[in-house]
């Protein structure tokens, strides 16, 4: 079933509510692979969903809906010199999947990039939120500005919950000025992604793979590249190595998981959406 | 505002209740009534509760202990820090159990080398940086009374400060807690830890989801350079242009902080920061990070405010730096001074609304007659309107409060929120229908069952009114009771 407003996200989840039929719910589906399996009576398909809600660069706000392309969302950025700051992956070539990659997606399994390591993750870049809960209900949650504290932080939920607490249907962001950058290598040795975190330099990227340690340096980088020859001899590279997926989550201690049922029984008591995607049983 | 009525404790009850936190915390039950005084209430200081008993549990098994002993008895908790929530957030119940975790307050592991910090949660806020600077670091999040304000409370509320912006709130730079539940679980909660964010959601959860005994944060190398300049401008529009127009240029101040022209009069009769009388506003900018990058910034930043008409001083050494600062963080104090009560306000709002913003909170505060001044988190858009007034003057509160809200219903109307890092406690909670539907509050209030199904812990504070969570379709049976006995069931 595809829907391509809110609305019929509500609709769909209502009836999906009266015949106890479970929901997956899919963006582009490059990401269906990822974490554990669903078997679901029905597909809730919210690739329609799309579009450019607000983009307040002034502001460091955008608000989109979920389907809308990576792509799509990281154009209209650049061409204000912004980007967001947890650098949404695309996975389609580590899982060998076809279809576009969305934003909804991308928030949904957590596909944070390098720089997250440096702005945050995905939770630390989503303000708010529109979604529709098991009970059929539209509702809101977050803000949308930067700094907020009224309420509970909910869209923190969100993040990497795998659509288990149901439908997004709007997601609002804080984004990031976006500078000019260098990417280095260098040969590994102990320690020096940590030295080169614990100094001031700020890095967008710290990474290793194949014996190589790999830093992203943006903003004054004449005095950057400077300080970062002192950890190693670092030559520029062209690009920094490949995403790599993150570990799907691990069974949880008994306390824990009697919170988080507690937590999916209050967004979805039927287990409609996504059954068994995030944790067997779930 | 309206409070809850104080419900009535029997003596025996109470004596009860008393016998059997002194059982589990032999040397740290206050229960007589001048000791209960020091703890009835916190910096929302217009209201003022003693507890039915206080409670100052040392170890995290005592916390685990006090609260399982609550939850069987249906004894309401209230946690609390260093008591210096703005917003009411650990006002006592005259019903309940006051759990004060100030003497939780060892520094339990350095890890420089990881960056960061664990901690117990009666660590102050300054005593984190105190005992990394050595080492070259420092815990970002600075709210005002850093020197006061416990980690605890910081966590509970989401604390900001002034470098937001460019380091964002607490629950940016938390890393792990380990929290105890209503029920007297003890959880392990941290970042990345696969599932669902938690951490996330018990940061800024004011106390209602569950008690934190633990914190591991992030600590930052603190920047090598750091320069601050003053721009003073003619007009609130010209201030607010070179706010978007900075962000614009893709700068991110380390700090950016707006003063009105109430604000700079009452800050130089206090301590004379140099700030031009007669301008309608100041802003005070920092900008850190290498050299060269800091020296760029200033720059720019410099002749971005120049283009918008200001007259701009830039602090050439540590000591006019300081000098700077020194008036905004004297902004409370100063305005403190000129009558005897203040209730500082903290919306959040988009930043190209400023002018508007604060035009019609002046034609607000010709009409109600009392002194306010704002202060300013330009960077993000967290206003703090400080009205001020006495409380003994028959009025003057109610008159005071209703300005505060109806200052915040105008940031909602504007675009923005409540409340951008005091939390909504008692002081906001009647107002949050402004900003959440029915739909969205019964969301919330869900996660709330899941957290505390008894409703038990830190009730009354956050919603405007707490409906039983067998209403939200959760029923929890604990020892065979259900909770609410007097609901009726169908």
């Amino acid at each position: 079933m595809r829907a391509a407003s809110e609305a019929e996200v509500v609709d769909i989840v209502r009836g999906a509510r009266e015949h106890r039929r479970t929901l997956e719910i899919l963006g582009g589906g490059t990401r269906r692979s990822f974490g554990r399996p669903t078997a679901c009576d029905d597909t809730l398909d919210l690739s329609g969903l799309t579009g450019i809600v607000t983009y307040e660069p002034e502001e460091l706000i955008l608000t989109v809906k979920p389907g809308t392309p990576l792509d799509e969302i990281e154009a209209l950025l650049a061409a204000k010199n912004q980007r967001l700051g947890f650098e949404p992956q695309d996975w389609r070539a580590l899982l060998g999947s076809t279809g576009t990659p969305t934003i909804g997606g991308a928030i949904c399994a957590n596909a944070d990039g390098p720089a997250a390591m440096r702005f945050g993750r995905a939770r630390d870049h989503l303000l708010g939120f529109r979604a529709v809960n098991g009970f059929g209900e539209a509702y809101k949650a977050g803000g949308r500005v930067v700094k907020n504290v009224t309420g509970f932080d909910l869209p923190k939920l969100m993040c990497g919950a795998m659509g288990t607490l149901g439908p997004l249907t709007e997601l609002t962001f804080r984004v990031f000025p976006k500078g000019p950058f260098k990417i280095f290598a260098a040969a590994l040795s102990p320690d020096v992604l940590n030295k080169v975190a614990a100094s001031p330099l700020e890095a967008t990227a710290l990474l290793h793979a194949d014996g190589r340690a790999y830093v992203r340096l943006e903003g004054a980088l004449a005095e950057k590249t400077a300080m970062l020859m002192r950890f190693g001899d670092f030559v520029e590279a062209d690009a920094l190595p490949g995403a790599v997926l993150p570990q799907p989550a691990a069974p949880e201690p008994p306390a824990r998981a009697r919170l988080t049922r507690a937590v999916k029984a209050a967004f979805d008591p039927l287990g409609l959406f996504n059954p068994g995607r995030l944790f067997e049983g779930l | 505002m309206h409070l809850d009525p104080v419900p009535i404790v029997s003596n025996v009850r109470r004596a009860q209740i008393v016998a059997a936190l002194k059982a589990l915390v032999p040397d740290g039950v206050v229960e007589d009534r001048a000791g209960l005084r020091a703890f009835d209430g916190d910096a929302l200081s217009a209201y003022r509760q003693a507890p039915l008993v206080c409670v100052l549990p040392r170890t995290k098994e005592q916390v685990a202990a006090v609260l399982a002993f609550a939850s069987e008895e249906g004894v309401p908790i209230v946690p609390r820090g260093a008591g210096t929530s703005l917003s009411g957030g650990a006002l006592p119940r005259g019903d309940g159990i006051l759990l004060g975790l100030g003497r939780m307050n060892r520094i339990l592991g350095l890890d420089i080398e990881n960056r960061s910090v664990t901690v117990e949660p009666g660590v102050t806020n300054l005593a984190i940086t105190r005992a990394v600077e050595g080492h070259g670091f420092y815990y970002a999040p600075d709210p005002s009374s850093q020197i006061a304000c416990t980690i605890g409370g910081n966590i509970a509320e989401n604390s900001g400060g002034l470098h937001c912006l460019k380091y964002g709130l607490t629950t940016n730079n938390l890393l792990a807690v380990t929290l105890v539940t209503m029920d007297g679980d003890v959880v392990e909660l941290a970042r990345d830890d696969g599932g669902y964010d938690l951490l996330g959601v018990v940061a800024g959860s004011e106390g209602l989801l569950g008690v934190v005994v633990e914190a591991k944060v992030r600590i930052l190398r603190k920047a090598p350079a750091t320069r601050t300049l003053m721009a003073a401008f003619q007009s609130i529009p010209a201030a607010g242009q070179c706010v978007a127009d900075i962000i614009a240029a893709g700068i991110v101040p380390a700090a950016m902080e707006f003063m009105d022209r109430r604000c700079i009069e009452a800050v130089e009769a206090y301590c004379a920061p140099g700030y031009p009388r007669g301008a309608e506003g100041v802003l005070v900018i920092d900008a850190d990070g290498v050299q060269s990058e800091v020296d760029d910034a200033m720059a720019r930043i410099a002749s971005i405010a120049r283009a918008c008409g200001a007259a701009v001083r830039e602090a050439t050494d540590e000591a006019e730096r300081a000098r700077l600062w020194a008036g905004r963080k004297a902004a409370f104090p100063a305005m403190g001074r000129l009558a005897p009560d203040m209730l500082c306000m903290d919306g959040t709002i988009p930043r190209r609304r400023l002018p508007e913003v604060l035009a019609r909170m002046g034609g607000m505060a010709d009409e109600c007659g009392l002194g306010f001044c704002n202060v300013f988190h330009a960077g993000d858009g967290n206003l703090h309107p400080l009205i001020i007034f006495d409380a003994m003057k028959e009025g003057e509160l109610e008159r005071a409060e209703t300005f505060g809200a109806d200052i915040l219903r105008l940031c909602v109307e504007v675009g923005g929120v409540l409340t951008g890092e005091h939390g909504v406690g008692v002081e906001k909670r009647d107002l949050m229908g402004e900003m959440f539907s029915d739909a969205d509050l019964a969301q919330q209030q869900r996660l709330k069952c899941a957290f505390d199904a008894s409703g038990l812990l830190n009730p009354g504070k956050v919603f405007p009114t707490l409906s039983a969570c067998v209403e939200q379709g959760h029923m929890h049976v604990k020892g065979g009771r259900v909770p609410y006995p007097h609901l009726p069931r169908f």
